[in-house]
């Protein structure tokens, strides 16, 4: 459902379920790779695909462990825009249960790993986005769910509305719907994780942080937003 | 010895938002605060403006329908009923007694979501982690209902000018009364969960008091206007579509405070719940869709209805030209309206109040902005 | 008043020799509907005619919303009347700007909460540098609806001491409420 962006890397391996084989035994999955994969059987445990030294011990890279931590513990910046908020609520909340992809929210952008721009954004709120963004420590990923913030959607003609946030900040990981479903979203972070591993292991992981996320338009008529605060507030205080 | 009036003192002003987990969207505050006092609060507000008023004028009838949707995406049914009652209106036409009943149950069931989504995310507001969860639970029930009818969680696009756009499934009864059994216990836990909660009433107990006639000045409506005990609710002042046949209380608070505005909306959810049980005892079989054309070429005019949104009174003003397309049409949006009492309510009272104040008043920041 | 056909609208230049005609509307003819008062809304009207007297200077109605229009400098007395008199409306219910091309509508909707009834102001303005009397004094929720219209359709509120913008920001040029303002199709931004 999901629809990757800005990663022309090859996909990581997936892994397709097969049905149990009794000539075989235990359980295999079948890889992109090629090949099988045993998951071991009973008190048997699966040899390690990893390749190991010395019995007991685990080689890879450190790329791929501070890969699999990252992507198993995302942090979102708590920030509903418009209507798909409600269904990212919904997503967060008892029936879907975000929490066991270690998916949890944090009020602040400067502990958040993952913004979602979930909702309508218009011009007026353009500069406080960017701000949000910048405030966010690297690496830091974005996922425009829903058409407005893809593309404008239902209000492409509108003289408010930017025509997707990916004209002020650049996106990781596009949902379609509106809303998209609860699923919906949360195929995108399976994507986003599964981003995260292959980046990691393409040494992709370099070209995300420093300047040449930012994209390089100019938000010249959005609203002088930080202007707008008295003077006695601190620029940092603008993000709540 | 020093007084106080010996101290230069300075206001400091403190920004909320536009982007505040107790904001509920992207509103903004600004307080002005002496220490812990708050001394004045100048809001602002236009940060989801997406000019829907301006773009149903090039949208025929029946794209407005979806632009409503997404204006009050809390109560979407509730919108949708609120514009083709307008559309009917001016159309001259009728939609049928069991169109009716179907739209009447469905906008109270999305009453009771809306409200249920009101209590959890004003008990985190507050400090209170449990009954957003509970809240949370019912809601999805209902949303299971939705898209079980109308094929969509949140975007129905259900309602026509003149009737509804599908029959509702066979299962429509027995389904909803089961549900209503289900999501009435939920409301009950969370009643009993938060409304007598030493803490919960400690925070909004004579927090955010306005009196009535303020209020009405205001242009508060709905809960928030009968927590200050005016009883002004447009299904029984200026009935609609089939409430009169129906038989309810609409609860009035005596306060004005952040509690009676909570405790109402828990009360009027059993009523809803209660309305709807006897609209399936009366759920008559029959059309869905009134006679006539499909597509919408109402005769040059103006009218002006309203019906009551869980927020409050929800009125549109359509203009036509004669045209396929509306000349124009302006939505009194009950949240933007209560935002005017909102200063007038936190001047005095401390910074963490502000946050219950703005909670209480149940804003919607897609019906503030349009 | 009549909804211009685009393709007309785009063709109509280029005929510049011809004397600028209205391009001819395509669809069926427009119908007027007839404005009639109920029972309730002819009641509604006895009270608000007596209760404004000579400024009404035109009025009618539909359903139980009967309308006055009253000229745009004794709008402000008459909302008072309104407010004050037997008729008692309390409530500023709606308030909207209608763009006629020609001359801005200014209408508001009053309610009474003690008896349930609703009547509908309405007062032209030009449509250059259009202006009216702030009904702040009256009702505090004209203060927000005021500075909405403001935005969208450049009317001037004397009396109203706030008039910043409230749903566009400041630099945004242009009222797009008004029939001129070009909705764009995709515009990259
Ligand atoms: S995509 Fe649809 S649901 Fe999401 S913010 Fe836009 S209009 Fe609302």
């Amino acid at each position: 459902m999901a629809v990757e962006g800005n990663n022309d890397s090859q996909s990581s391996p997936r892994f397709v379920p097969q049905k149990w084989d009794r000539e075989k035994g235990g359980h295999f999955f079948h890889t992109d790779e090629g090949g099988d994969v045993s998951l071991g059987k009973g008190n048997h445990p699966a040899p390690n695909r990893i390749p190991s030294a010395v019995p007991g011990v685990i080689t890879g890279k450190l790329d791929d462990l501070i890969a699999m931590g990252r992507s198993n513990s995302l942090w979102t910046l708590t920030f509903g825009l418009a209507c798909c908020a409600i269904e990212m609520i919904s997503t967060h909340m008892a029936h879907h249960d975000f929490d066991r992809f270690g998916i949890v929210t944090w009020p602040s952008p400067r502990q958040a790993d993952v913004m979602i721009i979930a909702g309508t954004v218009v011009k007026k709120m353009a500069d406080p986005i960017r701000l949000l963004y910048e405030q966010m420590p690297d690496p830091k990923w974005v996922i425009a769910m829903g058409t407005c913030a893809t593309s404008g959607g239902p209000y492409y003609k509108s003289y408010s509305v930017v025509m997707g946030v990916d004209h002020i900040i650049p996106v990781d990981i596009y949902v379609p719907g509106c809303p998209p479903r609860p699923e919906a979203l949360m195929d995108a972070f399976m994507k986003l994780q599964s981003k995260i591993k292959s980046d990691a292991k393409n040494g992709q992981i370099d070209d995300l942080s420093g300047e040449q996320r930012i994209a390089p338009v100019a938000v010249a008529d959005a609203a002088p937003v930080i202007d707008a605060v008295p003077a006695e507030v601190p620029a940092e205080e603008t993000a709540g | 010895m020093t007084t106080e009036s010996q101290f230069e003192t300075v206001d400091m002003m403190l920004n909320m938002g536009p982007q505040h987990p107790a904001t509920h969207g992207v509103f903004r505050m600004v307080l002005k605060v002496d220490g812990e006092k708050v001394i004045d609060v100048i809001p602002h507000i236009g940060y989801l403006h997406r000019g829907t008023e301006r773009l149903a004028e090039v949208e025929t009838y029946g794209q407005v329908i979806t632009l409503f949707d997404r204006v009050d995406y809390i109560a979407n049914l509730n919108n949708e009923l609120a514009f083709v009652r307008a559309g009917e209106q001016i159309m001259e036409v009728e939609a049928p007694e069991r169109a009716q009943y179907i739209r009447v149950i469905l906008a109270e069931l999305n009453r009771v979501a809306s409200h249920l989504l009101f209590i959890g995310t004003y008990a985190i507001d507050l400090g209170a982690m449990t009954p957003v969860m509970y809240g949370f639970r019912e809601r999805e029930r209902i949303q299971n209902l939705f898209e079980h009818v109308t094929g969509a969680r949140m975007m129905h696009n259900y309602m026509r000018i003149g009737g509804v756009k599908a029959d509702v499934p066979d299962d429509f009864v027995p389904w909803v009364r089961q549900l209503i059994g289900e999501v009435r216990k939920g409301v009950e836990e969370c009643d009993k969960l938060l409304s007598t909660n030493e803490v919960f009433l400690g925070r909004t107990r004579g927090v955010g008091v306005i009196d009535g006639p303020t209020a009405i000045s205001c242009g508060l409506t709905g809960p928030s206007l009968r927590g200050s005990g005016v009883a002004y609710d447009v299904r029984k002042d200026d009935p609609y579509e089939i409430y009169p046949y129906l038989n309810y209380k609409v609860p009035v608070g005596e306060n004005g405070d952040c509690w009676d505005r909570y405790y109402l909306r828990m009360l009027e959810c059993y009523e809803s719940l209660s309305m709807i049980e006897q609209c399936l005892d009366q759920f008559p079989e029959g059309p869905i869709m009134a006679a006539g054309r499909r597509i919408a070429r109402p005769p040059a005019g103006e009218v002006f209805s309203h019906s009551e949104n869980p927020r409050g009174d929800l009125g549109v003003y359509l203009v036509s030209d004669g045209t396929d397309k509306p000349y124009r049409v302006k939505i009194r949006p009950p949240s933007f309206c209560n935002l005017v009492g909102l200063a007038t309510m936190t001047r005095g009272s401390y910074i963490a109040d502000a946050v219950a104040i703005l909670g209480s008043l149940d804003i919607v920041l897609g019906e503030v902005d349009r | 008043m009549t909804e211009q056909d685009p393709k007309a609208a785009a063709e109509a230049p280029k005929e510049a020799a011809a004397p600028a005609e209205k391009p001819a509307r395509h669809g069926p003819p427009i119908v007027i509907a007839e404005e009639v008062l109920n029972e309730r809304g002819e009641q509604t009207a006895a009270q608000l005619a007596s209760t404004l007297g000579t400024l009404v200077l035109d009025s009618a109605g539909r359903e139980d919303n009967p309308w006055v229009r009253v000229d745009a400098k004794e709008l402000h007395a008459a909302a008072k009347k309104c407010r004050d008199g037997e008729i008692g409306m309390d409530m500023l219910n709606l308030m909207l700007a209608v763009d006629w091309v020609d001359r801005i509508q200014m209408i508001y909707v009053l309610y009474s909460t003690t008896n349930n009834r609703k009547v509908i102001l309405k007062a032209d303005l030009p449509a250059e540098s259009p202006a009216i009397d702030s009904l702040t004094d009256l009702w505090e929720a004209a203060t927000w609806y005021e500075r909405e219209t403001h935005d969208l359709f450049g009317v001037d509120f004397p009396g109203n001491s706030d008039m910043s913008p409230l749903l566009l920001y400041e630099g945004f040029e242009g009222h797009p409420g008004l029939k001129s303002y070009p909705l764009n199709d995709y515009e990259e931004w």
